[in-house]
Formats: structure tokens, C-alpha cells, sequence
């Protein structure tokens, strides 16, 4: 599957911008099941200096600042890129053939391979992401002993997307995580980050994925160009078999319709764009995704 | 009294240290250790009198330097002085090398782990380290990941805290590698000790500390990414509200670095500048005397006050040398002291020459049992935290405090550490009771120069009076001492001078004069005058409320007046029927004077002054600094008297007259006249001119209204009475009396006096030469010189003054508006960073 996305940010501030850092997660990696065709990442006004390079996960991150003043800004990604399915579909045989649980935390805690050491990093917690007790004792249930890793995930993802509601106006994007436990309320990045925590509180490898999805318009009505958005899931460690997504909002594993960006521990390793800036008094900013399948 | 050397060899016994620990002076045999016997004999010739008023010397320059680990911001909190004891440690210089060899060692092998871990992670990999002190570690800042990988030596300067086991080896206790705090402590005692300590002790050679800080300065200038004859070397600090302040700009100081903040950097096109009121001006390195995790807000986050958006990036395109660099950090959390032995005989082939103090880690399910059954011997530490935090000693734990630590360290064992508890060596420690053992932390310092460690020859040294466990914060303990390290022969003198041969070349201005400064000089220019204002004034109300007979109800009435337009009175006291008020008057007065909370009182302004010359500390000389200090001392100590009458407040405000007066003397013949004064003085002149012209208006200058005892009050207050009645007797008149407030040039407190300044310090400021027309600050003082300079004879003799009024009133609002412009175009530098974030939420 072939895309274009585009992801164009625009910032508006009543009064000028006097400089202005930024740091962009906005280029797609290379993954197995993902291509990079091609990634232009246009800035207006055109930055002082703009360098890019990888960061300590091997996301391609964009580093650019102003020197002059600006009262708006606008950053816009357009990134090509070809998806191939991944492996790892819902069905019955595929859960079922998947390691105990159990033993995929041992092997993160032995980590004597280099992909165990390397999924041994997402056990532990992170600055958006970290557990209580209450959190643990929600997910033993699905957790019992033996069971395969990919059959608990999937179940946990559906309780997560059942008891959990999607409510915009619920959280903000510093909402921590026991504070979206609590009031079972949240967008993607709070799904994502609550089943993280329930399965790092188990020992289980979690990491999250910041990205798109692909969406369809309502039966019979055209595709809304710019009404797609950020997306974010996790990826979690199923030992020799390696890393599955899971997307707790669709209550899916991904498929052909998730486009990745950059992976780290939480969203602070790898929001799309942050910055400093200084002056700007009041500012607006807004976001517009499209994600355009082309073949 | 005099305690004399025993002729018989039966040696001086000065006190008793516990069985258990190592004592620094005496054998196990009772006599004393060879390198002490000149320091006790020098000590025996000292009669204990003079010794405790040596003491007591060092004591009051420690206080006048205003050393203390508090802000000075927070009067509050009054500060601890930190305590010298005059008795040093003394140390050989072959055991001193000794330890500069196990340390050096130490050093590198820290060196190596801080790449490794930011780079390759080989010891991870190959299991030296388990993989919990990176992934679990919340001080592992990705960020600072192959940040600078060619790095030879990171960590440029390092402290071990060492401590002497029962045995007499050394042990290091604690590593610091993140911004080491001390060594301008260290200085501080050495330069007080060898100043007051009494002159028997003078004969004994002691290394010098000066070499430490040449090697400092060599290293760091070599650490410039471009070369640079001069490179431009900045100190970064946390600012006056972080309790090691006092030690930044002390170092500043010492070594000739600018010290600055993080709102005086800025990045442009990944290079590093300073903002001074001259532009930005390129830094080629940076001191970092603060925490890394606050460094750059954007790659770390967070708004710490040292944060320099952008930063990371320039280290990272090496367009700034930052020193330490960012990442060392993390070797100050104790968990490493655990693996250190094997990591060195691995990597190094040889073993740890001084070994760290037992360290378990409860990751390893061994090491967990073991700290189990053990817990009451030992100390629990958090593993990843840097020293000087958290540290529990499990044997002074409750049963059920101590329960509840074991359940958290049973639920997450990964993230504790034991060690064992050592009991520190005993040294005499000297007090007004007699000599007493005291236990010794020594923080020893290194300095990277050319791949090779550098000890300083000395350190600091802190003394508590039991043996157990110290915090490792250097601002715990009782007290503090200077450690002598005995020189074999003469010591040769190293200044941190150039040398005598090569002419320096020669400069009127020092350029890297940063906005910020300026801005808080400038301030702190108007708060001298204010202090100086409010006292007069509430002298003069005190003084006449006091009196009995003579003084005139609108002469209180004025001034009561003044000082509830100042802020400092309630405004009841201006209606009518003050007569039946002034008892109530004359409690309020003194209880508003030292009100605390009053924003506009006395007491708030004296605690801004004190603030903002704590802001400019290096910016002034210390003599000026130091009488700032102890005027602001000497009033809060009569503010906190019991019982305060106006006596007091008479007998407090004059002396603080006086002590302004001092401050503004050492100021006028010290300061040298470049920006820095220039700001200063433009503060003062805009305060007194405006404070002159508002305290005219409030007097009413009709004729009738003006009586003699307003006049004279005025006279008072405007402290001019001598110059009066030399030139006009006791003959009061009010023209004669507003010449002298305004239109006279001779009288340096006339509204005149203020304005020319102004006008020539305005014309002096950065960027006036090259404009072709007046500038708006220019043209807001030559307004106010025109309105005073045009006022005639006539004018001051009217029954009715209104010209004066208007040029009064034009003077009053011309004062603000220049304060205004000046704050606008010089002061202010820059607006908060702020932090953008962009998430849309998402797609359902």
C-alpha cells in the first residue's frame, strides 16, 4: 500500500515570535513493513539553520530555529511511503502459537540476545509513563499463568478499548497516566501509554509508537481531505517472534493502514514537534493530517 | 593559658578519639605522628585567648564574605555562616600523592564509563553493568547520547568524598561528577586561615591551592573548539537562588570568567553568544556550574533559570566546549561504586588503588538477601541518585519505618543500593570548651589537564562530631577546616597572574558587560537612594514626634504624609485631627518601619537591596559588597528587638544613614567608571531627582502654607542644613531654600545636581555615538535640564510658584519616563522560553 501524508502544523501568535528552537519528529522510519519513498519537510518562514540527524532510537529527528522574528510559522511534512502487511494478523492460530508471557518477561530479564537487551529498555518507567498497584491488579486477569503473550495482549487491547472512552476534551497532552486510569477517559496517546504501563507493570516490553492512520469516509460520502490526525499505539515484545502493534483505540493489531513515525518510551521521547520559543503572547495552533492513499 | 610541650617525652595529649576509629594525630601508642608535632608545637606556643580570638576573626570574615548556603534572596532563612575551625588537617605530601594517583585512576576509569555508556553501551553488552543503570535510570539522559564521542576526557573536574577507615587507608565515600560544589570553599578557608592564624603556624611549608586553579584555566582554555588566543570563557550558574551562589561567583571572580545566567546566553545558527549591551558577543566555553538535566529546554525540557535553549546542539555541532560535559553526571549515583573494582581490573588490567566504601546492589538477587539479613549495619541508598541525596541508616529506623523500606525494596530491589557504614577518622577539633575529636569527610578535587589528573593540594574538609554516617551535601556538618598538605621543601609562589614578562594588552572597557547586569546595577542604583530617602524621612517624623513643644503639626503632617505616599504609613494618618491621632501615630510609626510584609516599607527596601547587590555580587568590589551585607544586617538586627519605640527608630535609621552613606562612598572612589557604574549612578540620579521633586510637591509651596519649621524640615530631610545656615544663618526663606533643592549646581543633592548627570551619563551610553539625531532617552533628560534651567529667581520667589510646580511636575514625570526607555532599550533582554506542544489527539 502506497501513501502520501501530509502533516502540516501552523502556528499563529499575536505578537512576533523574537526566536524560536524547534525539534521536529515529523520523517517516517524505515522499517520492515514500511518504505520511505521520499520526505520533504517544507518550513515557513525558512529557518536560520536547520540540521538533521538520528536520535538515541534511531528516529530521524529535525532540528531548526529562527533567528528573526516571526508572528507565524508553519511546518509541513509530505512524506511517500509503501506499507507492506505485517505478519501478525488477529487470528486464532497466530495468538495462540505465541511464547507464555511469562516467558517473554524472563527473557527481557535474562536479555542475553541483543533484541532481548534491546527490549529490556521499555520494562522500566519513563517520564510519562509509570504504574500503581491498582493498574496491576486490573491487568492480572487477563494475564493468568501460561497464556500466550499475543492472546493476553489482544484481550487486554479490547478491554482497554471497551472500558475506556474516547473523550478529546478528557485529558490534555501532559495528562498522566493515573490520572486517564481513573477516569477511564482519553484520545490515542492516553490508550497508548495506559496499556504500556499495564504491561511494563507486568515486566512485558512496551514501547510506543507515534504515527498515522489511514481513514475512510462514511459509506457513500467523499474522502475529507486534512481531517486525519496524529495517531499513536504501542508496540509490544512477544520474545522470539519479536515486536507486535497494537492499536487500543481500534481495538486492532495495525495493518496496512498504520504509518509509523518514531518510536521511543512515551510520547516525550518522540512528539512531533516541540519547541521553545520566546515572546508570542497569545497563540493558536493548529494541526491538519491527510493521509492520501495513492495505489 | 598556655599549653606548653611537656619537656619529658611524654606527648601533649589534646583530646580523645574513640576507640574504633583512626586517630589523624596520635598512634595507636599514644604518640603523636611525626607530621603533626609542628602543628601541635605551633599550637602550644599560642596562648588560648589568642587562639580564640584568631578564631573568632576568622569566624566574622567568613560572615563578612557572606558565606552561607542559603539564598540570599530569602532574609527569612537568615544564613548559617559556615564555621572554620583554624586547626587544620594536616596530611604528608607523599600520603597526599598517593591519593592523587588512586583518584587520577578513578578518574579516567569514570571517563571511560561516561563514553561507554553514551556511546556504545559495550559494558551493558557485555554484562560489566547490568542494564539497569542506563534503562532504569531516570539520570541517563538520552539527549547527551554520542554528544560530544571524541571527546577524550569529560569529566573535567571531579570531587571524591573520601573518608579514612580504622585501618588508615582511604576510602572514597561518594563520587561527584556533576558540577562538583568546593573548591572555592576550599579557597575561601585557605585564603581565612592564612590570614588569621597565629604566626607560630607560619613557619610550617604548606603546599599552595593557586597550582589547581592555574591547571584549571589551562585545561579549559585548551578545550575551545576553535583556536583562540583569548577564547571566551563563561561561568554558568543556577543563579542567586541556588544555595552554592556564593561559590560560583567567588570562582568567577578568582578565575575571570563571566558569570552569568541562562537568560544571558542565546544560540544563534548553533553558535553560543552572550547578550550584552553591546550585542551578542561569541562564547567559545562554557563553566557549567549546574545541573545537566536543566541545560537546554529544548532537547531536556523543563525552565531551569540556567537553560539556554539550543545549547546541546552547538556542544553537539562543537561550536561550544562545555566542561563538564554534559553526561558525567550520571557517575555520581552510587550504584557504579559496586562495579568499579571489576571494571577497572578488566579494562585497565590493574586493581582500584583506593577502593569505594562496600557497595551492594539489590538488583542482584544475592546481594538483595544478603542487604536483607544485614539491613541494621547498613546504609540503603536510592541506587541511581546522585550523591548528596536521600540516604536512610536502616539502625535508626522505627521497626515499622523499617519494614515499610524493605517492602519497597523487595517491590523495585533494582533501584536501591546498601553500603556499609564507616566510622571516619578522629582529628582535633578546636572550641571555646577545650580541644575536642571531631570526625572527617574530605571532598578532594581534580582537575583533567593535557589527559593527565591534577589533586588539588588541599581540600575541603567538614568535621561532625560523631563518627557515623555524613550527608554528603557539602553544607552538612558542623564545621569546616583547612587541609594542609606538608610541602617537602620551599613552596614556590603560583599566582593565577600572567607572567611578569609578557605585557598585557592594554583595555579601557571590559566587553562581555551582560544586559542583565546593567539591569539589576540599575535597580539597585534606585534602591540605595530609596533606603536613603525613606530613613531620612521617617528620621525626621520620628525625631519631631518625639520632641515635645516646639514641633508644628504641619510639619508632621508633611511628613506623615510623604511616607503614606511612599507606602510605608496607612493612609489614616493624613485626615484631619492628626493632633488626636499622634499616639496612635507614634505606635504605628515603628511598627511600620519594621513591618516585613509592608512592600513599600523600609524594611522591604532594605531586603531589595540587599537582593539585588547579592545579584550583582561580582560586579562590585567585596569591601562594597560586604558593607552592604552588614548595613542590612545591623538594621535587621535592631528591627528584631523586642520592644522598638521611636527612640529606636531614631537611633536605627541614622545609623543606616551612615552605613548607605559608607556603602555610596565605596562606590564613588571604587567603582570603576565603565557600564557598570554608569548603570548604577543613572538608578540613583533618576531615584533622588524623582523622590526630590515628589517630596516638593507634597510640601505645598504656597506662601502661608510653607512656614519656617516646613522649611526647615525640608532642609532636613533634603539633608542640606549645613550649607544653609553657613550661607543664610537661621533665617528661613523659601526661595532661598528651593534654590538650594533645585536650581543650585553646587549642592550635589539638588534636583539640578541629578538632572546634569543624567544627561551626561545618557550621553555616555552604548550606541550614542553613531546616531544623528537625540535619542528619545536623550531627549526625556534634556526636557527635564530645560524645565530646572529655565526656572528664574522670580519664579522661586512667588507667592504662588507655579512655574516651579510645573517644572517639578515635568522633572517627576520625566524621571519615570526615562526609567521606562532605559528599561526598554538596555535591561530588557529577553521574555520567559516557552514551550510549544503539538499533539491533535487523535484518530478515534
Amino acid at each position: 500500500m502506497k501513501y502520501r501524508v501530509m502533516h502540516k502544523t501552523s502556528y499563529f501568535g499575536h505578537q512576533a515570535v523574537s526566536i524560536g528552537h524547534n525539534q521536529a519528529w515529523l520523517e517516517p522510519r524505515e522499517v520492515p513493513s514500511q518504505q520511505v519513498e521520499s520526505f520533504v519537510l517544507k518550513i515557513s518562514p525558512e529557518p536560520s539553520i536547520r540540521s538533521r540527524q538520528n536520535d538515541y532510537f534511531g528516529n530521524p529527528v529535525t532540528l531548526f530555529s529562527f533567528n528573526e522574528g516571526y508572528q507565524s510559522l508553519s511546518v509541513t511534512a509530505t512524506s511517500f511511503v509503501t506499507i507492506t502487511p505485517p505478519l501478525a494478523a488477529r487470528s486464532g492460530d497466530v495468538l495462540e502459537a505465541s511464547p507464555p508471557w511469562e516467558e517473554v518477561v524472563a527473557m527481557a530479564k535474562a536479555h542475553t540476545d541483543p533484541e532481548s537487551l534491546h527490549a529490556y529498555e521499555f520494562v522500566f518507567a519513563s517520564p510519562r509513563v509509570r504504574w500503581s498497584a491498582e493498574m496491576l491488579e486490573y491487568v492480572r486477569p487477563t494475564f493468568v499463568p501460561g497464556r500466550p503473550i499475543l492472546e493476553a495482549v489482544d484481550e487486554l487491547t479490547r478491554r482497554i478499548h471497551t472500558d475506556f472512552v474516547y473523550d478529546p476534551r478528557a485529558t490534555t497532552v501532559t495528562t498522566p497516566v493515573a490520572d486517564v486510569f481513573r477516569m477511564k477517559r482519553g484520545v490515542c496517546q492516553d490508550f497508548a501509554h495506559m496499556q504500556i504501563a499495564l504491561l511494563r507493570a507486568l515486566g512485558i516490553p512496551a514501547r510506543y509508537v507515534s504515527g498515522y492512520l489511514r481513514t475512510y469516509p462514511p459509506e457513500g460520502k467523499p474522502r475529507l481531505v486534512g481531517a486525519d490526525a496524529s495517531h499513536a499505539w504501542l508496540s509490544v515484545f512477544c520474545g522470539p517472534r519479536g515486536w507486535a502493534d497494537v492499536d487500543p483505540t481500534n481495538n486492532k493489531f495495525t495493518t496496512i493502514d498504520h504509518i509509523c513515525l518514531a518510536w521511543g518510551r512515551d510520547y516525550s521521547d518522540v512528539p512531533p514537534l516541540t519547541g521553545v520559543f520566546i515572546g508570542g503572547g497569545q497563540h493558536r495552533l493548529t494541526v491538519e493530517v491527510d493521509v492520501l492513499p495513492i495505489g | 593559658m598556655s599549653i606548653g610541650l611537656t619537656q619529658d617525652t611524654k606527648p601533649l595529649r589534646l583530646y580523645q578519639a574513640p576507640a574504633q576509629v583512626y586517630d589523624e594525630v596520635y598512634t595507636a601508642g599514644g604518640d603523636i605522628r611525626p607530621h603533626w608535632s609542628r602543628v601541635l608545637q605551633a599550637y602550644s606556643q599560642v596562648p588560648q585567648a589568642e587562639f580564640a580570638r584568631r578564631n573568632a576573626q576568622a569566624d566574622r570574615l567568613l560572615r563578612e564574605n557572606g558565606v552561607n548556603f542559603h539564598s540570599f534572596t530569602d532574609q527569612a532563612s537568615a544564613a548559617r555562616p559556615w564555621k572554620l575551625d583554624l586547626l587544620p588537617l594536616v596530611i604528608t605530601s607523599t600520603e597526599w600523592s598517593g591519593v592523587e594517583d588512586g583518584l587520577a585512576q578513578r578518574a579516567r576509569l569514570l571517563n571511560a564509563i561516561i563514553r561507554d555508556l553514551y556511546g556504545p553501551q559495550t559494558l551493558i553488552k557485555e554484562r560489566h553493568l547490568p542494564a539497569e543503570v542506563v534503562f532504569a535510570n531516570p539520570e541517563f539522559l538520552r539527549p547527551f547520547f554520542n554528544l560530544r564521542p571524541s571527546e577524550l576526557n569529560p569529566l573535567f573536574l571531579y570531587a571524591a568524598e573520601l573518608a579514612r577507615s580504622a585501618q588508615g587507608t582511604w576510602w572514597v565515600m561518594a563520587d561527584r561528577t556533576e558540577a562538583p560544589a568546593g573548591p572555592g570553599f576550599a579557597l575561601e578557608n585557605r585564603i581565612i586561615t592564612s590570614r588569621t592564624i597565629p604566626s607560630s603556624f607560619k613557619q610550617i611549608h604548606v603546599e599552595r591551592l593557586a597550582s589547581f586553579f592555574v591547571h584549571l584555566q589551562n585545561s579549559l582554555r585548551r578545550r575551545a573548539t576553535r583556536a583562540l588566543e583569548s577564547p571566551r570563557t563563561v561561568l554558568l550558574t543556577q543563579g542567586p537562588n541556588h544555595r552554592y551562589y556564593f561559590e560560583d561567583v567567588y570562582l568567577a571572580r578568582y578565575l575571570g570568567y563571566t558569570l552569568v545566567e541562562g537568560g544571558d546566553l542565546a544560540v544563534r545558527n548553533d553558535c553560543v553568544f552572550m547578550k550584552t549591551l553591546s550585542g551578542l558577543l561569541p562564547v567559545d566555553i562554557v563553566l557549567c556550574r549546574c545541573s545537566e538535566s536543566g541545560l537546554d529546554p529544548l532537547e531536556l525540557g523543563g525552565s531551569a533559570s540556567h537553560g539556554v535553549p539550543g545549547l546541546l546542539h552547538a556542544a553537539r555541532c562543537g561550536n561550544v566546549a562545555m566542561a563538564n560535559t554534559p553526561g558525567c553526571g550520571i557517575m555520581g549515583a552510587p550504584i557504579f561504586m559496586a562495579f568499579l573494582p571489576t571494571i577497572c581490573e578488566r579494562w585497565f588490567g590493574e586493581k582500584l588503588k583506593i577502593p569505594s566504601i562496600a557497595t551492594w546492589w539489590c538488583g542482584d538477587p544475592e546481594n538483595l538477601r544478603l542487604v536483607q539479613s544485614r539491613a541494621e549495619e547498613l546504609v540503603i541508598k536510592p541506587a541511581f541518585q546522585k550523591s548528596g541525596g536521600e540516604e536512610i541508616i536502616v539502625s535508626d529506623l522505627s521497626k515499622a519505618d523499617r519494614d515499610q523500606l524493605l517492602g519497597r525494596i523487595a517491590a523495585q530491589p533494582y533501584l536501591w543500593v546498601a553500603q556499609e557504614k564507616m566510622a571516619r577518622s578522629g582529628v582535633p577539633v578546636w572550641s571555646e570548651t577545650g580541644v575536642r575529636c571531631g570526625h572527617v569527610a574530605v571532598r578532594a578535587f581534580l582537575v583533567e589537564d593535557e589527559a593527565e589528573y591534577r589533586l588539588m593540594p588541599g581540600g575541603l574538609i567538614r568535621v561532625a562530631p560523631d563518627a557515623g554516617p555524613m550527608q554528603l551535601s557539602v553544607s552538612a556538618g558542623d564545621g569546616s577546616k583547612d587541609l594542609w598538605v606538608l610541602a617537602k621543601g620551599r613552596v614556590d609562589k603560583v599566582t593565577l597572574l600572567a607572567p611578569g614578562d609578557q605585557p598585557a594588552e592594554l583595555r579601557r572597557t571590559s566587553a562581555l558587560f551582560p544586559s542583565r547586569v546593567a539591569d539589576n546595577l540599575f535597580w539597585l542604583g534606585r534602591s540605595l537612594d530609596r533606603c536613603d530617602f525613606l530613613s531620612r524621612i521617617i528620621r525626621s517624623l520620628a525625631d519631631r514626634l518625639l520632641g515635645e513643644g516646639s514641633t508644628e503639626m504641619t510639619e508632621i503632617r508633611f511628613l506623615a504624609r510623604v511616607l503614606v505616599e511612599q507606602g510605608q504609613l496607612e493612609p489614616g494618618f493624613v485626615v484631619d485631627g492628626l493632633e488626636s491621632q499622634l499616639p496612635s501615630l507614634a505606635e504605628a510609626l515603628p511598627a511600620a518601619v519594621y513591618d516585613k510584609s509592608e512592600v513599600g516599607g523600609l524594611t522591604s527596601a532594605i531586603s531589595e537591596l540587599t537582593r539585588l547587590s547579592s545579584l550583582v555580587r561580582d560586579w562590585m568590589s567585596p569591601d562594597t559588597w560586604q558593607r552592604v551585607h552588614l548595613t542590612a544586617e545591623a538594621f535587621n538586627v535592631s528591627a528584631s528587638q523586642e520592644w522598638i519605640d521611636l527612640t529606636d527608630v531614631v537611633t536605627s535609621t541614622s545609623q543606616l544613614i551612615g552605613n548607605l552613606a559608607s556603602v555610596s562612598g565605596l562606590i564613588a572612589d571604587g567603582m570603576n567608571r565603565g557600564p557598570s557604574w554608569r548603570f548604577l549612578e543613572l538608578g540613583r540620579c533618576i531615584e533622588r531627582a524623582g523622590a526630590t521633586a515628589k517630596l516638593l510637591l507634597s510640601a505645598e509651596l504656597r506662601s502661608g502654607v510653607s512656614t519656617p519649621a516646613l522649611l526647615k524640615t525640608l532642609i532636613e530631610v533634603l539633608d542640606v542644613q549645613m550649607t544653609y545656615r553657613f550661607r543664610y544663618r537661621d533665617q528661613l526663606q523659601r526661595n532661598a531654600v528651593l534654590d538650594l533643592a533645585i536650581t543650585d549646581e553646587t549642592n550635589p543633592r539638588s534636583l539640578v545636581f541629578q538632572i546634569e548627570r543624567l544627561v551626561s551619563h545618557v550621553d555616555r551610553l552604548p550606541g550614542a555615538e553613531n546616531r544623528p539625531l537625540r535619542s528619545e532617552d536623550m531627549r526625556i533628560v534634556m526636557q527635564c535640564a530645560h524645565a530646572v534651567r529655565m526656572l528664574t529667581a522670580e519664579d522661586l520667589a512667588a507667592a504662588v510658584p507655579r512655574n516651579v510646580v510645573a517644572a517639578l511636575k515635568a522633572i517627576e514625570e520625566g524621571t519615570t519616563a526615562l526609567s521606562n526607555t532605559l528599561t526598554r532599550k538596555y535591561l530588557v533582554h529577553s521574555g520567559t522560553p516557552r514551550q510549544i506542544t503539538d499533539f491533535s489527539g487523535g484518530t478515534p
